[in-house]
């Protein structure tokens, strides 16, 4: 198994968890109680996310514990970005997952080469797909994530693409009692 | 807003990395350049600083400032202040006899230019070897818009390869001697062990090779017993940078040495890379970087733990290294480490014949090979992160080699963690390309030649001395091919124009101020020719400079240029 040598134990071992039999790139940090998915008919707010080079507007966000959010993400940068929430943990693993995207040419600067992905997956049988707790939009796309949160988590959202994270494209998520 | 802020060791900047939105239509500053003491920790002498301080001072202008500077020698000699990769009016770029006559003894120059861009840069004499006695310092340039990274700390950290004797006395005794501080010069005893590993006449030949180069596989630094220095502290003064566990911290590598490169590395972080020689780099982490003379990387780390981690600078040729600590407390310090073994010069960086230069170098291979990672010879358990081996056998994916050296080259870069991962040019993607991608009008080759014998290092065989001048034409944009037939590595520096590098990612190739070539290698680098006037164009290592590896180029043509004017200043 070659991806679980490059993720953290404890991370390796929540993606073995929820995600048998085959560990597919792009899980994106579902384990370590982030949330799940939310129904529309719970939404209790819509949050407008806007993605630059490389931040968020807003740059942190507060919420209700247990809230049922709908998030409607635009780039309005020039470089493709992720809006994944997760726990920090979550995004640190899922980092060398989006590094291979880009060594396999899948994840250009500033698009998404879907002809990469499909050899990708051919090659490896793991390429990209789509994870409720993430979009991942290029330049002028734009996007949507109905989500519920947990009672208690340390939670960020946060863009997975190499190095965007790192130079600080990342916001708290407070949930308020 | 005037100078004299004691910038270096303060926190600057916090929050977001936001332009300064009171952004100064224009400012006034004083440099005074004097003698000063510098002390190292391993030694005290005489150097020349600016206001008084052996501390190289940091300048912070704001993008869209007027800026006045005004620059008293106090001196007995000439001197001179270059502002190293500003783009300006080329009569304020401080090179004597390019740009004008220079400042003398007693008298204040007074520089006058806009600041037309955001990043990290430096300043330094361009007289002599005032720049390796100590002639140097910092500039910041705050963007007019919003930085793509953010930090809550933002520190300079400037390093620079002091030495106890000044810096005419090297150029003397380089001259009369070349390997005059070469303290690794191969014994007996390294041939008997070379023998008992490729046989006796391998060996013998090896060293028949070298003789005839008039070089020893040692050569990687022709200038040793010197201190490294971080903001003009020794090791053992351990400059510091202070944080809070999990802050952000914004560091400005600016590699001032007069002919040192350091490979960097801060063991237990990774350094984001998101600028390189002031223009914005799409973000890359790495393990550990190499930083050639007058180049600049800005990298964001971020410590969570509450603990102090070294900041440990080899030199690339592993004869000295500069350390610094960031600690969450004053007087913390985190391990030292031992110096890595010293690399060795080999075969590939001879490319004795510069045909060969760029080619295959596979037959020539003698040293290093193995450790250059062909993937036919590496096992799967072996394979870095993020590679991984496809059907055919062949690796996908991971850092790769390094195209930016010979193959089997004694200088690649080895990162000194396993699977870490070592900066390489091909990884720089610029952020905000300057100018639309577009064939370029000619192609210009630079030989970058030597005779060590006699210590002459020259361009296409020809020492400055001796040069006319490189021409080129307002519009155009060259294409310049380096073919580095030394076994030196040299950091070329353009004045007043961007240096391109080619490193195939098209539009997103990086945009620099040196380019640093590696010996056995063929670079491209590419210049939209658009600033009038006359420009130096050099190696940045200073006893190369002076010794002949050093060009002027003349832009011919352009919306404002003084051609009346060019005669006089080039006389000077």
């Amino acid at each position: 198994m070659f991806l679980l040598k490059t993720i953290p134990a404890l991370a390796a071992a929540a993606l073995l968890a929820t995600t048998l039999p085959a560990a597919a790139v792009g899980e994106h940090g579902q384990g370590g109680g982030a949330g799940k998915p939310g129904k529309a008919s719970q939404v209790t707010r819509t949050i407008a996310v806007t993605m630059y080079d490389n931040y968020y507007e807003p740059e942190a966000i507060t919420l209700k514990e247990g809230e049922t959010v709908r998030f409607v993400i635009t780039n309005k940068g020039a470089l493709v970005h992720e809006f994944n929430i997760g726990t920090p943990e979550a995004h640190v693993a899922h980092a060398p997952e989006m590094q291979m995207m880009v060594d396999h040419g899948v994840l250009e600067p500033d698009r998404i080469n879907r002809d990469m992905a499909k050899q990708m997956q051919a090659s490896m049988g793991h390429g990209m797909h789509d994870a409720p707790n993430s979009v991942l939009l290029e330049p002028g796309g734009t996007g949507e994530i109905i989500w519920t949160f947990p009672e208690h988590a340390e939670l960020e959202f946060a863009c997975n693409v190499p190095g965007h994270y790192d130079a600080g494209m990342a916001g708290e998520i407070t949930l308020s009692h | 807003m005037s100078y004299g802020t004691p910038a270096r060791a303060a926190l600057l900047a916090a929050g977001l990395g936001l332009a300064i939105s009171s952004a100064a239509a224009a400012g006034t500053y004083d440099l005074t350049v004097d003698y000063v003491t510098i002390d190292t920790g391993d030694f005290t002498r005489t150097g020349i600083g600016y206001n008084g301080a052996s501390t190289p001072p940091v300048l912070r202008f704001a993008e869209g400032e007027e800026v006045t500077i005004n620059v008293t020698n106090n001196l007995d000699v000439d001197t001179s202040v270059h502002w190293h990769g500003l783009i300006l009016p080329y009569r304020q770029d401080g090179v004597p006899k390019i740009s004008y006559p220079g400042i003398r003894p007693g008298e204040t120059f007074t520089y006058r230019f806009p600041i037309v861009q955001g990043g990290t840069y430096w300043f330094h004499s361009h007289s002599g070897f005032q720049e390796p006695d100590g002639a140097f310092g910092a500039l910041i340039l705050e963007p007019k818009a919003r930085e793509k990274y953010r930090y809550d700390r933002d520190y300079v950290v400037q390093l620079t390869d002091a030495h106890p004797h000044r810096g005419d006395r090297i150029m003397r005794n380089l001259k009369m001697m070349p390997d005059y501080y070469n303290r690794q010069q191969r014994t007996l005893l390294d041939l008997i062990g070379d023998a008992s590993e490729k046989g006796l006449g391998a060996a013998l030949s090896d060293r028949a090779d070298w003789g005839g180069m008039r070089m020893m596989p040692t050569d990687i630094e022709d200038l040793q017993g010197f201190t490294p220095l971080i903001n003009g502290k020794g090791p053992e003064q351990n400059w510091t940078g202070l944080f809070e566990p999990g802050e952000r911290i914004r560091l400005r590598f600016i590699n001032s040495s007069a002919m040192t490169f350091f490979d960097i590395r801060i063991p237990g972080l990774k350094m984001t890379v998101v600028q390189a020689d002031g223009n914005d780099v799409l973000p890359v982490p790495v393990d550990e970087l190499r930083i050639a003379v007058a180049e600049t990387y800005d990298v964001i780390v971020r410590p969570r733990e509450d603990r102090a981690f070294t900041i440990f600078a080899e030199s690339m040729g592993r004869t000295a290294f500069a350390r610094g600590t960031l600690a969450p407390r004053a007087g913390m310090e985190a391990e030292v480490w031992e110096l890595r073994a010293p690399p060795l010069l080999t075969m590939a960086d001879m490319a004795l014949d510069p045909a060969m230069a760029g080619m295959d170098h596979g037959a020539m291979m003698m040293e290093g090979d193995a450790a250059s990672g062909h993937g036919a010879m590496m096992k799967d358990a072996d394979l870095p992160p993020g590679a991984h081996r496809m059907p055919d056998g062949s690796i996908m994916g991971g850092p790769g080699e390094d195209p930016f050296y010979a193959a089997g080259s004694g200088v690649t870069p080895e990162p000194a963690m396993k699977h870490g991962r070592f900066l390489s040019y091909k990884d720089l993607k610029a952020a905000d390309p300057l100018y639309p991608d577009r064939e370029a009008t000619r192609e210009i080759e630079l030989r970058l030649t030597g005779n060590m014998e006699r210590y002459i290092w020259s361009i296409n065989g020809v020492k400055y001395a001796d040069a006319e001048p490189i021409r080129l034409q307002y519009g155009e944009r060259v294409r310049f091919k380096f073919v580095n037939e030394t076994m030196m590595t040299h950091p070329m520096h353009l004045h007043g124009m961007w240096t391109i590098i080619d490193n195939g990612t098209g539009e997103r190739d990086p945009i620099k101020h040196t380019v640093s070539i590696a010996p056995g290698t063929v670079v491209y680098t590419e210049t939209e020719v658009d600033a009038p006037g006359q420009w130096a164009f050099h190696c940045h290592l200073s006893y190369h400079a002076e010794s002949g590896m050093f060009r002027k180029v003349i832009v011919e043509g352009g919306p404002t240029t003084d051609r009346a004017a060019l005669a006089p200043a080039s006389g000077g």
